[in-house]
């Protein structure tokens, strides 16, 4: 009897188990073996390079848990103008959306502007927003906050924007003739057709737009006014030569990325979990 | 109860299609006829097929009935008032080419749909749903979502949607092309099921013959390029409908005269 077998690729391709290990332990342990090069300085061999200006992970550790507080304070007004941001310019983005939608004739041609915004580099509006807002307080901090937040919330209306008018808008085949067949109010088809129809849309915007809204925050900090955060501290230190300081608040950087990254996903997770079930 | 074709009394016209015609623009700004002249009356109770090749115009003659389209020339009376105003009554249930279930409502709640929109009580948009779920036998699904269903059950959600708000009449557009022959087998005995228990009117669009005699009392065969009436056939089988009927030379005899009366060439 010749029983033909699968391969050991194919069967591991399709156990689950296997597939749940590969996704989540392969980039553990990717990670875990850069760190080892790292830290036994194999990297600094192949770079060519010092320990001073690629300091170790154990010394990086020590100088964030010896600063707990100074690294604290700077990831909280970095987070603050990648959040506000985040927040206020997708809200900005998605009602952009709900207009081009409801006037599409129009609608159409603003979003293409709006997209246009998408183009413009972080780098060139982080100091025409910190000049725009010299007159907004007299406390620099507060200036600068908001130079800094206004560029976050700028970068971020344009994906919400696109997505949600995409959500908005692509519709299943005959929904909106089903709606029309119950004399549906325009306000009705909006708020139980349209609105959670963007939904998922509005997440697929939200993951373009967290890490975005983090390097925009940390970016934007190189060119503020008031020295504070953690973008402007990895500037301050490099300036300094004080390698190993700035490479930790890379690593802060790294973390606050990954965090809000998570918070997504997880929020993701919980609105979006009856529309996945198979 | 009987429901053959004479026993629906001729003088109750619920839908009176008058000289319709329809012009579409094509893509290079040239006149296309979609429908032309197409004339004759839709009684109550009746199951009335809409058989035709693509391209014969049968959707957007349901679409005109629909008030989703209006005519170029020629009107539609529905109950002696407009599609518009029928549709405003909100008397149409539709059953399109495909469900159109919304995947963040539950299977009840998507029948429901319909019943908030008219502004019902929660009590009685439940107890409605409820019963619909039983007709088309989904009663344990309610709470599932309709993407964890099989295509033929969320065509049973989207019938049993159209049927909860009651309506004077049913169109319903290729309802079923979409589903292989066993679930298409069980779906026409449940549909006659709900029409003889509920007696509305319905308008069913079908491009497959056998479909159309085995459940309409009579058939409205549209020949395409234009899209005009070539002929009504009575479909005479007795009700209740039996799967067995299709085997008997009766049935043989329907489906070929229904083929013969196709225009513009053999089919």
């Amino acid at each position: 009897m010749i029983k033909k077998r699968k391969s050991l690729w194919r069967r591991l391709k399709e156990n689950k188990v296997a597939q749940g290990v590969s996704s989540v332990l392969l980039p553990i342990l990717f990670g875990v073996l850069i760190l080892a090069l790292w830290q036994g300085q194999v990297l600094h061999k192949i770079f060519n390079t010092d320990t001073n200006t690629l300091p170790l992970p154990s010394r990086i550790c020590h100088i964030i848990i010896d600063n707990i507080p100074a690294f604290a304070q700077n990831a909280l007004y970095t987070l603050l103008v990648a959040v506000i941001g985040l927040v206020v310019g997708s809200i900005i983005g998605y009602l952009i959306a709900v207009f081009a939608a409801t006037f599409q004739k129009w609608g159409k041609g603003g979003l293409t502007i709006v997209g246009a915004f998408n183009a413009i580099p972080i780098v060139a509006l982080a100091p025409v927003m910190t000049n725009w807002t010299k007159d907004i307080s007299n406390d620099p901090n507060i200036r600068s906050m908001f130079a800094k937040t206004l560029v976050v919330m700028i970068v971020c209306i344009a994906s919400m924007s696109i997505n949600a008018f995409r959500g908005l808008t692509e519709l299943k085949p005959f929904a909106l003739d089903l709606m029309k067949s119950y004399a549906a109010k325009k306000s009705t088809v909006f708020f139980k057709l349209r609105l959670p129809n963007s939904v998922p849309y509005v997440f697929t915007a939200l993951r373009v737009s967290v890490p975005i809204s983090i390097i925009s925050a940390v970016v934007s900090e190189y060119f503020a006014e008031y020295i504070v955060g953690v973008g402007r501290e990895i500037r301050e230190n490099i300036v300094l030569g004080q390698y190993p300081t700035a490479w930790a608040y890379i690593v802060v950087a790294c973390l606050i990325g990954l965090v809000m990254y998570g918070v997504l996903m997880l929020v993701e997770s919980i609105v979006l979990k009856n529309r996945r079930i198979k | 109860m009987n429901l053959n074709s004479e026993a629906i009394k001729k003088n109750d016209v619920e839908i009176a299609i008058n000289n319709v015609s329809v012009v579409f623009k094509d893509n290079q700004g040239n006149d296309v006829k979609a429908l032309d002249n197409i004339d004759f009356d839709i009684h109550k109770g009746e199951f009335i097929s809409l058989l035709g090749p693509s391209g014969c115009g049968k959707t957007t003659l349901l679409r005109t009935i629909a008030d989703l389209l209006e005519p170029t020339s020629g009107n539609v009376r529905v109950s002696n008032m407009t599609p518009k105003e029928i549709r405003l009554m909100q008397k149409f249930g539709i059953v399109f080419q495909n469900p159109v279930l919304f995947e963040w409502r539950t299977v009840k709640k998507n029948i429901e749909l319909p019943l908030e929109i008219m502004g019902y009580s929660k009590k009685d948009r439940s107890d409605r749903a409820d019963e619909m779920l039983e007709m088309v036998g989904l009663t344990k699904f309610a709470d599932h979502y309709p993407q964890q269903l099989s295509g033929g059950m969320q065509q049973r959600v989207g019938i049993a949607r159209a049927f909860g708000i009651r309506p004077e009449i049913l169109l319903m557009d290729e309802p079923f092309s979409a589903l292989d022959e066993f679930t298409k087998e069980k779906l026409h005995l449940d549909l006659l099921k709900i029409w003889e228990k509920t007696n509305k009117t319905i308008v069913f669009v079908t491009h497959n013959i056998q479909e159309a005699v085995f459940l309409s009392t009579r058939i409205c065969v549209l020949s395409p390029h234009p899209g005009r009436l070539s002929a009504v056939v009575d479909a005479d089988l007795p009700y209740p409908r039996t799967i067995d009927m299709r085997d008997t030379p009766h049935f043989g005899e329907l489906v070929s005269k229904v083929r013969n009366s196709f225009e513009g060439g053999s089919l």
